[in-house]
């Protein structure tokens, strides 16, 4: 990861979760300065947020399709399936 | 043959030769049986084939060692030979030329050629499994629309993550349009690019009920998905080739939910952990911040104080010791001005004498020196007369000028004489 480990909202849900760890596990490491705690808290923040906006944006849901739906054949252009 | 009496009276040999003789036209025939009993013996592979009753038989040991699926005693096997009677014991068996598996022992040697051709083209390497997301976003499930696995799989899926949301594609999962149909599926489900993970369950069957999970279409399309692929087909003891693709084995459909779904009550704990792991940390290094600066404050006034009473030490020492010092100085100023006094005359005293001794010693060389002393040894000095410069050449006389020779005691006036020549 580069230095600059802004959280955005490209991270996976397990990214942002796995960086909220790091941050915790960092902060209660006890080695941190007041400024470096203060940026952590502010990233676990971010993480937190990401973490919990992924999971409100969850909806149980069930969609069924059949074997007659699906598309024949891939779109042009593609590589062809593998061999049946 | 002998006759005695009127008895036809054959020997054992006869015969046996004459029974030798009706099986000598008997055309091979395939049998399907259950093999038992192998044994090796010298060249040859005895072994029993058994339906309701049973048929010796027996194959050349150099063939059945080549047999590419030698099959488990127990199983079903097609098996190709001729009934051959040996005459010293009157025993009736089969000679075996061709033995194959067959039922269930034929769909296991399938599978294990199959297996083999996956195995070697690298598609069952442990470094090819991928981890599925923890949390997907949509789950791709593969399976019977109105089977057990659709139910358990859906039931456990939302005990432990309410809200999950699945796409199911309702295939077949047994007889023979199932295995491309369960791979069209595959495919379909990885180009979708809401679906995380792929689910491929069945419920339990027989070993010809799982088959198309055993399929090789089934198998290359979970291969080649780029979406990580569950596989959760029949029960625990049930290993499929698909279970072997797949990047996870899930025991049975049941089993699946939790390979694919994080468990949303463990996971709003753990949020809730974090956070206020997050906020203590922050809390923790602030008031050791605080605490920290607290005590270097202590310390710098303890330092300040400590300075300030050195330097005043300092001062109170240096000016006791600066008293008597200064007494002593200005006791000791005049007894110096004195001898300095006295120095410098007696210096300038030796001066004066040194200089008297020097203009004596200088007026006696100058008398030396003086034109008098020559004149007083009786040489003279010619004057002109007129401008009183000495006449040292007689070249620079004329005749008649007035001279003056200046002898020891005085002047005597004289004349250049010879005038005219």
């Amino acid at each position: 990861m580069s230095a600059g480990q802004e959280p955005g909202g490209d991270l996976t849900f397990e990214e942002a979760l796995r960086r909220l760890d790091e941050v915790v596990a960092r902060l209660e490491s006890g080695e941190v300065g007041l400024e470096e705690a203060v940026a952590l808290f502010e990233r676990g923040q971010r993480y937190l947020t990401a973490c919990r906006e992924r999971l409100a944006a969850a909806q149980r849901r069930i969609e069924e399709l059949t074997a007659e739906d699906l598309p024949a054949e891939g779109p042009p252009g593609e590589e062809p399936p593998p061999p049946f | 043959v002998k006759l005695v009496g009127s008895r036809k009276v054959f020997t054992v040999e006869e015969v046996t030769a004459a029974i030798a003789g009706r099986f000598e036209d008997l055309r091979s025939f395939w049998v399907e049986a259950e093999i038992q009993d192998l044994r090796p013996s010298r060249g040859q592979v005895r072994f029993s084939l058994r339906g309701e009753h049973l048929i010796e038989a027996s194959m050349n040991r150099v063939v059945y060692d080549r047999l590419p699926h030698r099959p488990e005693p127990g199983t079903l096997v097609h098996a190709y030979g001729r009934v051959q009677f040996w005459r010293p014991r009157s025993q009736l068996s089969m000679r075996v030329e061709r033995l194959e598996p067959s039922g269930e022992g034929l769909l296991r040697a399938r599978i294990e050629e199959l297996r083999r051709r996956l195995e070697a083209d690298g598609l069952l390497a442990p470094e090819r499994k991928r981890q599925p997301p923890l949390l997907p976003r949509r789950v791709g499930l593969v399976t019977s629309g109105d089977g057990a696995a659709r139910d358990d799989f859906l039931g456990n899926a939302w005990a432990r993550f309410p809200e999950a949301d699945v796409l199911l594609v309702d295939v077949p999962v047994q007889g023979e349009p199932a295995p491309a149909l369960i791979a069209r599926a595959i495919v379909h489900l990885d180009r979708r690019r809401d679906v995380d993970v792929i689910v491929v369950a069945r419920g339990g069957g027989s070993l010809e009920d799982l088959m198309a999970f055993n399929s090789e279409p089934v198998c290359r399309a979970i291969a080649a998905a780029i979406t990580p692929v569950v596989s959760a087909v029949g029960h625990e003891r049930d290993v499929t080739l698909c279970d072997l693709v797949a990047d996870v084995r899930a025991s049975a459909p049941s089993a699946a939910a939790a390979a694919v779904l994080p468990s949303r009550e463990a996971l709003d704990v753990r949020l809730a952990d974090a956070r206020a792991a997050v906020r203590r940390g922050l809390l923790r290094a602030r008031a050791e911040s605080e605490g920290a600066l607290a005590r270097r404050a202590a310390a710098m006034a303890r330092e300040l104080a400590r300075a300030e009473r050195d330097a005043r030490q300092d001062a109170e020492s240096l000016s006791r010791r600066l008293g008597p010092a200064l007494r002593r100085a200005a006791a000791r100023a005049p007894a110096e001005a004195a001898a300095r006094a006295a120095a410098l005359e007696r210096a300038a005293r030796d001066r004066a004498v040194e200089a008297a001794v020097r203009v004596d010693r200088g007026g006696a060389l100058l008398a030396l020196l003086s034109p008098a002393r020559t004149v007083a040894r009786g040489y003279a000095i010619v004057r002109d007369a007129a401008s009183d410069a000495v006449v040292a050449s007689a070249a620079a006389t004329r005749p008649g000028q007035e001279l003056a020779i200046e002898l020891r005691d005085g002047r005597v006036p004289a004349r250049v004489g010879g005038g005219g020549g």
